[in-house]
């Protein structure tokens, strides 16, 4: 194969992440030789690529300078992509300061590490549960009958969504976060299914607030209906956006994490054993998947003035787009970055992102991860790879839709 | 040095404690607070640490 270049580098191309999945080299070669990058290609709208650790803090820390946009990511223009300004949803991910903290406001509090310690009792049943369920099994889909499970079960009960309706947000959630893939954007365009999605989404998220209105309970649900921004309840657009994010977000970010770090122990048995071992490893352990899984690929800023980034002028008006992968692996920040390693410490890892848009459901990421691979080293006594697997068609969230693995796993004690 | 920290992005987290618990405290409204608002300057490392790890970016150092 030819030598990378900057000419033939390509980190957007969605069809290169089902083929080879995170392009670690081509990231390499940027932060060495061209951190602050301005990418042309024929099919790409033009922008700054940014690759390492510190232009990414930089950047994350000044968010009047480098505002968020409408646009989350950037990706090559398929036939039926939306126009880049329009708005798919309205949510903390596209807002600003002020407006940004006052929505975030509304349901904060109850995503720290206090109040999402009161879930743990939960995490762990629902784990436990879908442990049982590959007892005395061979094989298994460790996405669909793993990974994805926990997670959806966790914010759906912390919504109020009663079980029957757990697969419906599981395929809008699928269908918001890949529509470019084929599997779930079916026979439509990209544009296509996100409309159809979110309007799926929005019938059910209204009749969700008409009832909370009227009966409120202590869940998610209650708190955005009956929740307010400036001392108005909030615009029904921005309402039904605000659910489709914590949906999707929930759903999404820790199945990728879940997978991804399965297959790390899987092709690192050594680290495996190692946690089996020690399990008072697992809290670096987790920091260590979630540094190696990165599952947010990249996130947009649009520069508001003339300014430079670590010596390169950047215009008003430009793109410049922060990939959290790369930064993750800065051999300026991280020892031997390319290996996994679950005793890395310490561990700055950006992948939920820092200052003004840092992940919100972080705290709630860590405990299902901590809770799910405490139990699988736990209960797996042997898993392998059974065939390849399947990766989603985005360069937004870097997804395994299936993988295959022959696994053990001991009854409950 | 003056330490001060943003309770409009603080959410918390506490890193802040972790690393430098004399001079930070998280109290029941889950807010993180300044203990100490002056420290001597042979605390200035770990203010800058807390100030780094913070994932809010909530805590600011102001030059005496």
């Amino acid at each position: 194969m030819a030598a990378l270049t900057l000419d033939s580098i390509d980190i957007v191309n969605p069809d290169l992440y089902v083929q080879r999945g995170y392009p670690h080299e081509d990231w390499a070669l940027l932060r060495r030789d061209a951190p602050v990058h301005y990418y042309q290609r024929p099919d790409v709208d033009p922008f700054w690529a940014i690759t390492r650790h510190a232009d990414i803090v930089g950047i994350s820390r000044q968010p009047a300078l480098f505002k968020s946009i409408q646009i989350l990511f950037v990706t090559t223009n398929d036939p039926g992509s939306p126009p880049p300004e329009e708005a798919i949803l309205r949510q903390l991910l596209n807002m600003n300061p002020p407006e940004h903290g006052a929505y975030r406001g509304v349901v904060n509090r109850r995503f720290t590490p206090r109040s999402v310690q009161q879930l743990t009792a939960g995490i762990e049943r629902i784990t436990t549960e879908v442990l049982d369920d590959l007892a005395g099994r061979e094989e298994c889909d460790f996405v669909t009958e793993v990974s994805a499970k926990l997670p959806l079960a966790v914010i759906a009960e912390m919504f109020g969504i009663p079980r029957a309706d757990w697969p419906l947000m599981f395929r809008l959630s699928n269908e918001m976060i890949g529509p470019t893939d084929p599997e779930y954007a079916r026979n439509e365009t990209m544009i296509e299914t996100l409309q159809r999605a979110r309007m799926e989404f929005f019938q059910y998220f209204s009749g969700l607030v008409e009832d909370r209105r009227k009966n409120p309970r202590d869940d998610l649900s209650s708190a955005l209906a009956n929740g307010q921004v400036d001392g108005e309840p909030m615009p029904m657009f921005e309402l039904m956006s605000y659910f489709a994010l914590l949906i999707i977000a929930g759903n999404e970010t820790t199945r990728n994490a879940t997978t991804g770090g399965l297959h790390a122990f899987i092709n690192n048995p050594d680290q495996w054993d190692r946690l089996k071992r020690d399990p008072a490893l697992l809290p670096k352990a987790v920091e260590e998947i979630v540094r190696w899984t990165s599952p947010v690929i990249q996130f947009t800023r649009r520069a508001t003035e003339d300014t430079e980034v670590s010596g390169q002028k950047i215009r008003e008006g430009d793109i410049v787009v922060l990939f959290y992968p790369s930064a993750n692996r800065d051999e300026r920040v991280f020892a031997a970055p390319n290996q996994f390693d679950i005793g890395r410490y310490p561990n700055h890892h950006i992948a939920f992102g820092i200052g003004e848009h840092f992940c919100l459901g972080a705290n709630l990421a860590r405990l299902e991860l901590q809770v799910m691979f405490r139990q699988l080293a736990e209960r797996v006594e042997s898993v392998e790879l059974a065939g390849e697997i399947q990766r989603m068609r985005s360069s937004f969230v870097g997804g395994i839709k299936h993988m295959p693995v022959r696994i053990k796993v001991r009854p409950r004690a | 040095m003056r330490v001060v920290i943003d309770h409009n992005l603080c959410e918390g987290n506490g890193r802040c404690v972790e690393v430098a618990p004399g001079i930070f405290e998280l109290r029941e409204d889950d807010l993180s607070y300044v203990l100490e608002e002056q420290p001597p300057q042979s605390l200035r490392p770990k203010v800058d640490l807390a100030v780094s790890l913070c994932p809010r970016q909530a805590i600011r150092v102001l030059e005496d």
